[in-house]
């Protein structure tokens, strides 16, 4: 047993392979952060149904649901900087071939989060009975004003706990980043394992580390979801 | 350095060939989760003591490891422990024989059984109280009136959320390239080893993964068409 697993190899390396969890939180809050700005867009942009755009919109989000995020991470890896390089190099002065790997992993997830928060907000915007709208244009509130003040709170409501599970499955989906070099924790497990010739303690690591902020980000939004829903919860 | 139509050609023909495999794995695994996710589902909607509440914390924590890093566990712990356990049980086979596949399926079933107990419990929701004493009513057992009364009905329910885990699980069979098993993704490599054309190798890759999404998609479409006839054949007739 020993040979396999020692818990004190455990105990010395857990502290270097959680201190790299703030790469994958970093990469989880910038594209959320970004990955709803675009959501939204694509939500308002597919309920206007505008003829040529709904159409392409309808291919993207097909695309992002139907090719694994690995696929569509390697793809912005080497794809960007063939499409876009030349253009950067001469109007900004930057060489994409030198960013960081981080950074095309980003791009793929927010372009990835677009397609399924869209999604997700669309469902929860059209869920929203139209007779709401209907009583705020009778007290003569505009179009818009409808849709910022009646709308949109009743579909957050709807929206929130299917955001909980997509927060987490993104959190889940950084453990691919790894594969374009990037050190998270499952890259900083590897390269520990790959130094001392003993890979299972850090993976084990990387795997408790992941089950327990999983349970922490799914309570939180139970929590949250609570709140807004005034004590009752329903389980997605 | 750009996007060359032969490279992408040849790698798009490489893909393809190795496209049984995924669709095996991604096949095998559907069919053999719903079964045991069913079971997993009965046990804890019947709350058999003991076992429920295994996995109930068992699918909990697991649903909370990601597939690339329990891929990743399994192999090494596969690697490391098979000399012992073979010398054990006795098989001769080495280590280089085994096809690192095996472990690809074990993880995949493992995630996706978890996943599919889940849908299956809120399927069980959506069943009226009523429909099992109408099963014990006219004298089945508690065994027969699952599977001729209450499993047919969830078929409805569950089908949109199948779809989903289905098209969850070709994306998530990718990630056994990781083990050096050659699947689509690695196979639409291939040839770009040789030219250094990644980028068409994995537009290639995505293009046929796409294909079977919009497969599975058309699929999921015709059976949700046809598993609802029973209820408007009720509601009209």
């Amino acid at each position: 047993m020993e040979n396999y697993f020692s818990i004190e190899r455990f105990i010395h390396v857990f502290p270097k392979v959680i201190s790299s969890l703030p790469v994958n939180l970093h990469i989880v809050f910038w594209s959320m952060l970004l990955g709803t700005l675009l959501a939204v867009f694509v939500a308002v942009l597919r309920l206007h149904r505008v003829p040529v755009v709904s159409g392409l919109l309808g291919l993207y989000i097909s695309f992002m649901r139907g090719t694994p995020l690995l696929v569509q991470m390697m793809i912005a890896f080497y794809g960007i900087p063939i499409v876009l390089g030349t253009v950067f190099l001469n109007l900004f002065g930057i060489n994409l071939n030198r960013l960081e790997p981080v950074i095309f992993v980003e791009i793929a997830i927010i372009l990835n989060e677009g397609a399924f928060l869209g999604e997700i907000f669309r469902g929860a915007i059209t869920s929203v009975p139209a007779v709401q709208s209907e009583a705020g244009y009778s007290i003569g509130m505009t179009g818009a004003q409808t849709f910022v003040r009646i709308v949109l709170p009743q579909a957050f409501k709807v929206a929130i706990p299917h955001y909980g599970v997509d927060l987490i499955g993104v959190f889940q989906n950084t453990s691919l980043v790894f594969m374009l070099g990037v050190v998270d924790l499952l890259g900083r497990a590897k390269t520990i394992g790959a130094a001392s010739g003993h890979t299972i303690e850090g993976y084990v690591a990387a795997a408790l580390i992941y089950i327990a902020f999983s349970l922490l980000l799914k309570g939180t939004f139970l929590l949250i979801e609570k709140k807004l829903s005034g004590g009752e919860v329903k389980l997605v | 350095m750009s996007f060359s139509v032969s490279s992408f050609w040849e790698s798009l023909v490489s893909a393809l060939a190795y496209a049984p495999v995924t669709i095996k794995l991604t096949a095998i695994t559907f069919v053999v989760s719903l079964v045991l996710g069913t079971i997993i589902a009965t046990i804890r909607y019947y709350k058999i003591p003991v076992l429920s509440q295994i996995f109930a914390v068992f699918v909990t924590a697991y649903l909370g490891l990601p597939t690339m890093v329990a891929i990743l566990l399994y192999n090494i712990i596969f690697m490391t422990c098979y000399a012992d356990v073979a010398n054990v049980l006795h098989i001769t086979v080495p280590i280089s024989e085994v096809d690192p596949i095996i472990i690809g399926y074990f993880v995949l079933i493992l995630g996706t059984s978890c996943s599919v107990s889940e849908s299956v419990r809120g399927a069980f929701r959506g069943i009226d109280k009523v429909q099992f004493e109408a099963g014990y009513s006219i004298g089945l057992g508690k065994f027969k009136t699952l599977t001729r009364v209450i499993y047919p009905q969830m078929v409805p329910i569950l089908l949109p959320g199948l779809q989903n885990s289905l098209i969850g699980l070709l994306k998530a069979s990718n990630l056994v390239s990781a083990i050096s098993v050659i699947e689509i993704m690695t196979g639409a490599l291939l040839p770009s080893l040789l030219y250094y054309s990644y980028l068409e190798g994995y537009v290639a890759a995505a293009l046929v993964y796409w294909l079977i999404g919009i497969g599975i998609e058309v699929i999921g479409y015709l059976a949700e068409k046809n598993s609802g006839k029973y209820l408007k054949q009720v509601a009209t007739g």
